[in-house]
């Protein structure tokens, strides 16, 4: 078995090996892969980073842009978690009676959770500012889609990983579905989405900072400008800056996790 | 110590809600966004034009019943698959060579019973450079890229990997710090070689979970690689921008139509081969 067992994982290394080496097939290699000035460029980029530009100015509209940042994922993730918590129970089916109801709600929300994930945060941000305009509302629900949907799919495999005792219990008092989930189900799972939903806000903290590609304000927007304008330095002052806010949110994150699971 | 736990969590949870209510008065008060005006006539009108133009309602020609256009996706979409591949083999190979001085048990000494006062330095270094990584989104590091390389797979691929690798270095690390540390000190006490550590005492213990975790970045990867190729790193999302601005809305779709198939086939992969590994 043991044998068996090696030579497996032997004949899938070789495999993602090989995957691996078909893949740069897929470069042009003899054109080469630079920039006539590339090599300068990269030079310039790497020099600027150790000399950001730290005038009041920039600095100012740094913190401005952070903030606007971090505004625009918190008032996502706020709304993706409602989503989240509305699908998630739906999807884990504890609402549902029967076996096959609860299959049919099962798979049916399982795959709404699977559409609003599978596209990108950015393409729905584009759809929206293509259909809506530009506003902060475009980013917010770009936002909520797919986090909700990552969110939610999490939420039921969680509910749906709660030990059976104490449900029983509850039902064998009496309890309705409704009663099961809140007194139930929710309590156990907790802690647990907590954790969780603070580390997709970090997450969600740099899926905002690229929101603004497609012209929405905050950090990627300035990034983006300055890059244009050439002004390097200032590119590392906005990065240092996201940076900086990301470490926050993951030491934040990091001391919840460890208080909650004591 | 049971009081303190409390009053942080509650602090944290009321800190949380402070700032989504500040988010929704920088939202709603400060940018004047009204949800009223959304649902206005013209943008109505806007998002029906758009809406009936994915679907190629009224069009003569349209991208999703072209054989041509169809062959032009398939072409795009391997190229998007192998620019995924790509991006993980390239943070694979530098979170190996990177990984082992970042865990803390190694650089602290108690998994290789050998303390060199230099581990800590590495140790540090390396974690900098993995939270740089991590804090930067794969879009930010193409759009430096794709400054230095010719437009192509290759910057998009590098931008990639730039952000994953990071991702992958701390989790491998914590994988190793987490591991039964028994027989690589068995090994080391022999007279192993910090190479043959390696081989024979870290990666048979932790190669499983490694491979768990490079497949699921993979699975994130393929989700992301449209992303990148906005900024013209190539594959899908390259052409996806192009037609994007040509206003070609059905070729959109098309390539919609793909992407989704490329993630749903990723999401399969990585799920039966999870199975595969356990």
């Amino acid at each position: 078995m043991l044998s068996f067992d090696l030579h497996k994982r032997k004949l899938l290394t070789a495999f993602l090996l090989l995957l691996f080496a078909w893949s740069l097939f897929g470069v042009n290699w003899q054109e080469g892969v630079l920039h006539s000035s590339g090599l300068g460029t990269a030079m310039e980029i790497f020099a600027a980073m150790f000399q950001p530009d730290l005038s009041a100015d920039i600095i100012r509209l740094a913190v401005h842009s952070s903030w606007i940042t971090l505004a625009y994922a918190t008032a996502g993730i706020s709304l993706a978690l409602i989503l989240a918590l509305v699908f998630g129970i739906l999807a884990s089916g504890v609402l549902a009676g029967g076996k096959g109801s609860r299959k049919m709600m099962k798979g049916f929300f399982r795959g709404v959770l699977g559409f609003m994930r599978a596209i990108h945060e950015l393409v729905w941000a584009w759809l929206f500012v293509a259909s809506f305009g530009l506003t902060p509302y475009a980013a917010v629900f770009a936002l909520a889609i797919p986090y909700g949907g990552i969110l939610g799919r999490i939420f039921a495999d969680m509910i749906n990983d709660v030990p059976e005792e104490p449900i029983q219990a509850l039902r064998a008092a009496g309890a309705s579905r409704l009663q099961c989930l809140f007194y139930g189900y929710l309590p156990s799972v907790k802690a647990s989405m907590i954790s969780y939903t603070m580390y997709r806000y970090e997450c969600a903290v740099r899926s905002s900072a690229i929101m603004s590609f497609v012209g929405l304000g905050g950090l990627g927007y300035q990034i983006q400008l300055s890059l244009d304008d050439l002004h390097y330095d200032e590119v590392w002052t906005f990065m240092y800056f996201l940076i900086l806010l990301i470490i926050l949110i993951d030491g934040w994150s990091n001391m919840l996790r460890k208080r909650m699971a004591l | 110590m049971r009081k303190r736990t409390f009053n942080f969590t509650t602090l944290s949870v009321l800190a949380f809600f402070l700032l989504i209510g500040a988010s929704w008065y920088q939202v709603i008060g400060v940018e004047k966004a009204s949800l009223a005006s959304l649902f206005s006539n013209d943008n109505l009108q806007y998002a029906k034009k758009f809406f009936s133009g994915l679907f190629g309602i009224g069009q003569t020609e349209v991208a999703f019943f072209n054989k041509d256009s169809w062959s032009d996706a398939f072409r795009l979409t391997i190229e998007t698959l192998q620019m995924s591949i790509m991006a993980i083999g390239f943070s694979t190979i530098v979170m190996f060579l990177t990984v082992i001085p970042a865990a803390r048990n190694v650089a602290d000494g108690s998994l290789t019973l050998t303390r060199k006062w230099y581990r800590w330095i590495v140790f540090g270094l390396i974690r900098i450079s993995y939270i740089f990584s991590r804090a930067i989104p794969e879009l930010l590091w193409a759009m430096i890229v794709i400054f230095i390389f010719k437009p192509g797979i290759l910057p998009g691929a590098i931008a990639l990997a730039l952000h994953n690798f990071g991702i992958l270095g701390k989790l491998c690390a914590e994988v190793i710090e987490d591991s039964d540390p028994r027989p690589v000190r068995n090994l080391a006490s022999a007279g192993a070689s910090r190479p043959q550590l390696l081989l024979y005492g870290v990666l048979p213990t932790v190669l499983p979970k490694f491979l768990t975790y490079i497949l699921y970045r993979w699975e994130v990867i393929m989700r992301t690689t449209i992303v990148v190729g906005f900024v013209g790193a190539g594959g899908l999302g390259q052409q996806f921008k192009l037609s994007m601005s040509f206003f070609h809305y059905t070729e959109i779709t098309l390539l919609l139509i793909c992407y989704l198939i490329l993630v749903i086939i990723a999401d399969y992969i990585s799920e039966k081969s999870r199975f595969f590994v356990k």
